[in-house]
C-alpha cells in the first residue's frame, strides 16, 4: 500500500471515529427510549465550542479544558432528560423523537445566542501537530482520536455486558415492564442512557474541534452523519455503531480522494441507501422478528 | 424582527431630526437583505454595520434630494427561502426603490435575480459570483458592488506570469459562492492559458486530506482555494501537514478575514489572499485612489463600533453610496435608477473605482485587486500591480 493511500485511510478513519462516536450515542438512548434522539449532534457542538471557551476565555490547558466539556455536556444530557423529557405526558418513541427535534433547535440558539457565531477551535492533545507514518503525514490529533474512540467503545462494552448497572439497562431495553417487576426503574434507565450519550456526543466534540474547528451551526450535519452511521452498522449494536462509523469515514475519504470529490455525500450516502435496501437492519443489526 | 423595528425608529429618529426641510417629502426605500444568522452571520454583521453607516450619513447630510432614506432590513438566516420571501415582501410590501444587498450569500443573491427583474426592481448585489451579473441581457436589473470571480482570475494569471506558474488546481466548495467559480474558471482556463484541475468539497466538511493528496500527487504550482466558510481554515492546516507549502497556496477574496488568519495559527504566514485594497489600506502608496476613502471610512467605523472593520464593511458602504448616486438622478423612478446604474463611471469608492456600462454591471476590476498575507497579526500587502 502506497504512502497516498494509507493517508487517505488515516483521513478516513479519524472522521469514522467521531461518526462511531455519535452513532453510539444514537443507539444507547435508542434502546431505552425507542426514540431517535437529534440533540446527539448538538451534543457534539456543544462539546467543542464548550471546551474552546475553556481555553480560550479561562486559559485552562487543552487536557482539562476537554474533560470539563465533556463532564459539562453530561450534565447538559441528563438535565434535558430530567426536565424536558421526563415530563412528558405522551412517551411514545415518535413524540419523543419529535421533542427532541425541538430541544436540539433550542440548544442551537442558546449557544449561539450566549457563546456567539463566530467559529471556535484550539490545539490538539499534543504540542506535535503532524508525525509520520509509512510515509503518510498523520495528524496527531487524529491519533488521540483514534485511540480515545477505542478506549471509550471498550469501556461502552464493559460497562453493558459486565456491570450491574449496565446490565440493568440492557434489561429495561429489551423489556421494560418485565424489568421494572424485578426493581429496576425505567425512569433511571433513561437517565443513564441520556447522560452516557451526551458524555460520548459531547467528548467526540471536544477531540474532533482541533482539527476541523467547531460552530454553533455545525451540529446538525455532524448528528446526520452519526445517525447514517448508526443506520448502516445497525441500529440499537454497539460494534455494528463502530462499524459503521468506520465504514461511513472510510468510504467518504476513499471516494473524494481516488473517484471524485464533486459527489463525495451522494456516493457515501448511496451506499447508506443500498445497504438499507439489501439489508434493512443494518451490517450487525438483528432483524426485529414480531411474532404473532 | 424586534431589532428591524428599533432600527426603523432608529432612522425615523435621525430623519426628524435632520428633516425641518423636508417635511413633506416622501422619503425614499432602500431594502437589504443579509444573513446575519445561519452559516453565513459571521459575514452579515459587519455587512450591515457597513449599510448602516452609509445610510446614517446619508441622512445626515439631509437625505436624497431632502428625501430623507427609509432603510428596510430582514435577516436572511443564510436560507435562500427565508430571503426569497424577504425579497417578495420589500418588493410588494414595503414598496422600495432600490433592493441592495443579496444575503451575503451568491446562492441566495443568484437566487433573487429573477424577482427583481420580473418586478422592475433596481439591485445591487454585494456578494461575490459573477454570474449574478451576467449575461448582462438577462440581468437588465441587477448590479455588484463587490470584485467578482471573472477579475479575481485575471488578476491572479497577472500573478502567475510573474511566477511563470501555469498549472493550478482549484479547490472549492460546493456552495454557490464555489460552484459559480469553478464555473467561470471553466470557461476562462482556456483564454488565459491555465492548466486547471478541479476538486470540490461540502461547506460542512471538516476533512480535505483526500482532494489535497490528490493535488499533492499532481504537478500544479498552485492551489486556489475557494470558500467562506471554516473549512478554508482546514484547507491551511491540512495543507501544511503534507507539505504542499513548496506550491503556492492562494485563498479567494471570501476568505479574508482575521478570525480566520487566527483560526489557522502558523499556517496562516503560508498563505496568500486574493482581495480589495480595503485590508491593506496603511501599506497602498499615497498615490492609490482607495487610500483616503479607505481611511476615512475605516476612522468611521472604529468610533462608531469600537472595532476594525473589514472589506465586507466596504463593499455594502459602496453599494449603499452607488444606490444613493442613483436614486439622486432618477428620485425613486426605478427604469431611471437602472439607466444611471449604468452611466456610474469612475466614482471612488472604498472598494475600488467602480465603472459600469450597458455591458458591464460589475463594477470594479482587476485593477482593484491585490494580493496579500498574513504576518504579526495582521494584512500586509504582497502584490500590488
Amino acid at each position: 500500500m502506497d504512502s497516498n493511500t494509507l493517508q487517505i485511510i488515516f483521513s478516513g478513519l479519524g472522521t469514522g471515529s467521531i461518526y462511531a462516536l455519535i452513532a453510539v450515542g444514537f443507539n444507547v438512548i435508542f434502546k431505552s427510549t425507542g426514540a431517535l434522539n437529534f440533540v446527539q449532534g448538538e451534543w457534539v457542538m456543544m462539546g467543542g465550542i464548550l471546551a474552546a471557551f475553556c481555553f480560550n476565555d479561562i486559559n485552562m490547558p487543552v487536557w482539562q479544558a476537554c474533560l470539563i466539556a465533556g463532564v459539562a455536556v453530561a450534565l447538559i444530557g441528563g438535565l434535558t432528560e430530567r426536565f424536558l423529557v421526563r415530563p412528558l405526558v405522551n412517551q411514545t418513541p415518535f413524540a419523543l423523537t419529535l421533542v427532541t427535534v425541538g430541544i436540539a433547535l433550542l440548544s442551537k440558539s442558546l449557544v449561539m445566542l450566549s457563546l456567539g457565531k463566530n467559529p471556535v477551535g484550539y490545539p490538539g492533545l499534543s504540542t506535535t501537530t503532524s508525525t509520520h507514518i509509512l510515509g503518510a503525514s498523520v495528524a496527531t490529533q487524529t491519533l488521540w482520536i483514534l485511540g480515545i474512540t477505542l478506549t471509550l467503545m471498550a469501556l461502552t462494552h464493559v460497562f453493558f455486558s459486565y456491570t450491574r448497572w449496565g446490565c440493568a439497562m440492557r434489561a429495561a431495553a429489551a423489556n421494560p415492564r418485565a424489568a421494572a417487576l424485578v426493581g429496576i426503574r425505567h425512569s433511571r434507565v433513561v437517565f443513564s442512557a441520556f447522560v452516557l450519550a451526551a458524555a460520548m456526543g459531547g467528548l467526540a466534540g471536544t477531540i474532533i474541534t482541533p482539527l476541523t474547528l467547531m460552530s454553533y451551526d455545525a451540529g446538525a450535519m455532524l448528528g446526520f452523519k452519526g445517525f447514517s452511521a448508526a443506520m448502516l452498522g445497525g441500529l440499537g449494536s454497539l460494534f455494528g455503531a463502530m462499524a459503521g462509523g468506520l465504514i461511513l469515514g472510510l468510504l467518504e475519504s476513499l471516494v473524494s480522494g481516488f473517484v471524485t470529490s464533486q459527489f463525495k455525500d451522494a456516493l457515501a450516502f448511496l451506499v447508506l441507501l443500498l445497504v438499507l435496501v439489501l439489508r434493512p437492519q443494518g451490517l450487525l443489526g438483528k432483524p426485529e422478528v414480531v411474532k404473532l | 424582527m424586534r431589532f428591524t423595528h428599533f432600527l426603523r425608529g432608529l432612522a425615523a429618529a435621525t430623519l426628524t431630526l435632520a428633516a425641518p426641510l423636508t417635511q413633506a417629502s416622501e422619503p425614499l426605500t432602500i431594502g437589504t437583505i443579509l444573513s446575519t444568522t445561519g452559516p453565513a452571520a459571521f459575514l452579515g454583521e459587519d455587512m450591515k454595520a457597513g449599510m448602516e453607516i452609509a445610510v446614517d450619513e446619508i441622512n445626515a447630510a439631509g437625505g436624497i434630494n431632502g428625501q430623507p432614506v427609509k432603510w428596510v432590513f430582514y435577516d436572511a438566516e443564510s436560507q435562500t427561502s427565508k430571503a426569497l420571501n424577504a425579497t417578495r415582501r420589500l418588493i410588494s410590501q414595503d414598496d422600495v426603490d432600490i433592493i441592495v444587498g443579496g444575503g451575503n450569500m451568491s446562492g441566495i443573491a443568484l437566487a433573487m435575480v429573477p424577482l427583481a427583474t420580473q418586478s422592475k426592481v433596481p439591485f445591487i448585489s454585494t456578494e461575490g459570483a459573477h454570474s449574478i451579473v451576467a449575461p448582462v441581457a438577462e440581468r437588465e436589473w441587477v448590479f455588484k458592488s463587490t470584485v467578482d470571480d471573472r477579475q479575481v482570475f485575471e488578476r491572479l494569471k497577472d500573478y502567475f506570469d510573474k511566477k511563470g506558474i501555469t498549472r493550478i488546481a482549484l479547490l472549492h466548495d460546493t456552495s454557490g459562492f464555489g460552484q459559480a467559480a469553478a464555473e467561470e474558471l471553466k470557461k476562462l482556463a482556456p483564454s488565459l492559458g491555465l492548466d486547471v484541475t478541479f476538486e470540490a468539497f461540502a461547506p460542512t466538511d471538516n476533512d480535505l486530506i483526500p482532494q489535497l493528496t490528490r493535488i499533492k500527487n499532481s504537478d500544479v504550482q498552485a492551489v486556489l482555494c475557494w470558500t467562506v466558510t471554516p473549512a478554508g481554515v482546514i484547507f491551511a492546516k491540512q495543507a501544511e501537514q503534507l507539505g504542499l507549502t513548496d506550491r503556492e497556496l492562494i485563498h479567494s477574496y471570501g476568505f479574508v478575514s482575521q478570525k480566520y488568519m487566527e483560526l489557522a495559527g502558523s499556517s496562516a504566514d503560508k498563505l496568500l489572499l486574493v482581495s480589495v485594497k480595503f485590508p491593506v489600506g496603511a501599506d497602498l502608496p499615497d498615490s492609490d485612489p482607495q487610500k483616503a476613502p479607505i481611511k476615512a471610512l475605516t476612522d468611521a467605523f472604529e468610533t462608531r463600533y469600537g472595532r476594525a472593520p473589514n472589506q465586507y464593511v466596504a463593499q455594502t458602504y459602496d453599494a449603499i453610496q452607488l444606490a444613493r448616486h442613483a436614486l439622486q438622478a432618477s428620485g425613486g423612478e426605478p427604469g431611471k435608477t437602472r439607466a444611471t446604474l449604468e452611466t456610474i463611471q469612475g466614482h471612488k469608492g472604498v472598494g475600488g473605482t467602480f465603472n459600469f456600462s450597458s455591458e458591464r454591471h460589475s463594477g470594479l476590476s482587476k485593477e482593484d485587486i491585490v494580493l496579500i498575507k498574513w504576518a504579526d497579526g495582521r494584512f500586509r500587502l504582497h502584490d500590488y500591480k
